[in-house]
């Protein structure tokens, strides 16, 4: 096996696959947040006289049945699919979080309350439970993220309790504990700090899951509703037209596909930096440079 | 302990969590349907006008004027004997609508997880022995790109290469014989299998590379055995045991999945009678379609942890929880 010295450093963030994902991921939302200005036309405004046309220089991506700017549309809609798997994330992160900061640092019943449940809702599919959801509280892209966020604090929580269970052993919590700082302060000012960066790399992944999630919702009809539209609900849309148009349907589905594997690399590049012992496993033939792998 | 005791023992205590669990979901999923706003006599006469007579009529036929756990109890109850009550919409029962489009889905699942097992498992291990290969970075660049592709835009897009491909190729219709069906289902399967593909060759391979590196396979290379049989018949047969794990949860996510995939390719499975049940409001159906699919779920899970049990003497002694 080649070892390639420069890229096997250690304490290197910015690696190319690094740098090009993030690059990625700041073209796809510098073009979602600056919609407004980019967009060269009103993505619901319909001129039936343009409709059908193929990519041109008035129309980038072209545009569907009623005239519409497929480019312009892209941009509105990510705009909406990103909002929803960040809002997705939040919710999961503000009670997840601190649900797991509580429930591994004290332990007692609650901890094994709040991993039983966990266990439960993380073995079960998470769009299974989402339908039960939106059948009963309504369909529409908010009862969508809110049972999404529900689903994911589970998995945030779990994350976060393993990994309070690790560094509440250490010598800088006792020294905390010493000098007389309060549950909350060593909690949140000490343990947290020291969590976050594997928080990250697990967030980034749950992020491109509820990209994935609420594409998936919108897709059937029960996520965004019209005249709203997201990536989900575009490719829906687009499947009429398969076979005149089929950048209308192809064009949203390779945007959730970049941006998830963009994503998806950034999370590793994260998880990388964070735990060097996952740069290289030794190989069948040679030792790796790392040696045994670090438990 | 003895051996057939302990085995006893440890299939008793995974069937009274599968009862366990199936219970707690089945309170769940009622208690959900029922915070709803919705009444369910609108929905019933889907907007008819009718006499206060029929609605109490209708509120004593779908048992609606009887106490909430008294109705949970006859829902639980009425499901032992699989009877799934009746629907809103079509006034039939529940369980004819179920029982013509199961063997669709089922079948659906069953084909692309023979599928994804005949690639993920080489994948996987092609990728865990012979690391930095241009072989293994294939398999990695795969892995990525199908966990991200919805199995959704793969069919769409499929759909799409196909028909610019070979013009003539069917998409929808009927099928009668089992070759019909094949030809009918193939597309569907791959598009619902490739998740699986990429989790299934990423654990596969993590697996085999610590098993690789692990003491036992060092000795097997001293004593000079061929490295085909270490890898297949010991580093494979310790990586496969989580693998089976995962594969066991991905199996009910596929149950999950196949929703989509049906839409795509318009096959009559449960999963557009779910959706459009979802958005009828019609909750018999909701209820037993989710129940169906939860228990389905456990019961491959279940089955796989008593499987590795049988297998895995360790595991049933609690050593490897």
């Amino acid at each position: 096996m080649r070892v390639k010295g420069k890229q096997q450093r250690v304490g290197r963030f910015f690696t190319p696959s690094v740098v090009i994902s993030l690059a990625v991921l700041a073209v796809i939302l510098i073009g979602v947040l600056f919609a407004g200005v980019l967009a060269p036309y009103d993505p619901n405004y319909g001129d039936l006289s343009s409709a059908m046309q193929g990519p041109s220089a008035a129309h980038l991506l072209g545009t569907d049945q009623t005239g519409r700017d497929l480019f312009s549309r892209m941009l509105y809609g990510g705009g909406t699919t990103l909002l929803g798997a960040l809002g997705v994330v939040a919710f999961a992160v503000a009670l997840g979080v601190p649900l797991g900061l509580f429930s591994g640092y004290y332990g007692g019943w609650v901890d094994t309350l709040v991993l039983r449940v966990s266990d439960i809702v993380i073995s079960f599919p998470s769009l299974l439970l989402a339908f039960v959801f939106v059948a009963a509280f309504g369909r529409g892209f908010g009862n969508t993220v809110v049972a999404l966020g529900i689903l994911y604090i589970p998995m945030t929580a779990k994350l976060t309790r393993s990994l309070v269970l690790m560094e509440r052993g250490k010598t800088y919590v006792e020294a905390a504990r010493a000098v007389g700082c309060s549950d909350t302060h060593i909690l949140f000012l000490e343990i947290f700090p020291n969590c976050a960066s594997t928080l990250t790399a697990q967030l980034t992944l749950d992020f491109g899951y509820a990209i994935l999630d609420l594409a998936a919702m919108s897709f059937i009809g029960l996520g965004v509703q019209p005249p709203t539209s997201d990536w989900g609900a575009m490719l829906e849309e687009g499947q009429v037209m398969l076979f005149t148009q089929p950048l209308l349907a192809l064009a949203p589905g390779i945007a959730i596909a970049v941006t998830v594997i963009a994503l998806n690399i950034f999370s590793d590049g994260v998880q990388r930096y964070i735990d060097p012992s996952q740069r290289q496993l030794p190989g069948f033939g040679k030792r790796g440079k790392w040696g045994k792998k670090a438990d | 302990m003895g051996r057939g005791k302990e085995l006893l023992w440890y299939i008793g205590k995974k069937l009274a969590q599968f009862v366990a669990v199936l219970l707690v979901v089945s309170v769940l999923i009622f208690v959900m349907v029922r915070l709803s706003n919705i009444d369910p006599v609108a929905v019933i006469l889907g907007g008819k006008k009718t006499s206060p007579e029929t609605i109490a009529a209708l509120r004593s036929k779908f048992n609606l004027d009887k106490p909430v756990v008294q109705q949970y109890f006859i829902w639980l109850g009425g499901m032992l004997r699989g009877d799934f009550g009746i629907d809103f919409k079509y006034q039939q029962p529940v369980w004819d609508l179920i029982a013509a489009r199961l063997p669709v889905t089922l079948w659906l699942v069953s084909i692309s997880t023979v599928l994804a097992l005949v690639i993920c498992i080489p994948l996987g291990v092609i990728g865990g022995v012979r690391q930095g290969t241009w072989a293994d970075r294939a398999s990695s660049l795969f892995s990525l790109v199908a966990a991200a592709c919805p199995s959704f835009f793969l069919g769409v897009a499929m759909i799409a290469v196909v028909s610019r491909v070979s013009p003539g190729t069917r998409f929808t219709g009927n099928y009668h014989t089992f070759g019909e069906m094949m030809g009918r289902m193939w597309m569907p399967a791959i598009c619902l299998a490739l998740g699986m593909v990429a989790l299934g060759a990423r654990i596969i391979r993590t697996g085999m590379m610590e098993q690789m590196q692990s003491g036992y396979v060092q000795t097997a290379r001293a004593k000079g055995l061929a490295p085909g049989r270490i890898v297949l018949r010991h580093a494979f047969q310790n990586a496969v045991i989580p693998f089976l794990t995962v594969m066991s949860i991905q199996v009910g996510s596929m149950l999950v999945g196949a929703v989509m995939v049906e839409n795509v390719f318009s096959l009559a499975g449960v999963g557009g009678l779910l959706i459009s049940a979802i958005q009828s409001s019609n909750y018999p159906v909701v209820q037993a379609i989710t129940m169906i699919l939860v228990f389905l779920f456990l019961l491959i899970t279940t089955l796989v942890d008593i499987l590795y049990a049988v297998i895995d003497p360790r595991i049933r002694v609690g050593k490897m929880e």
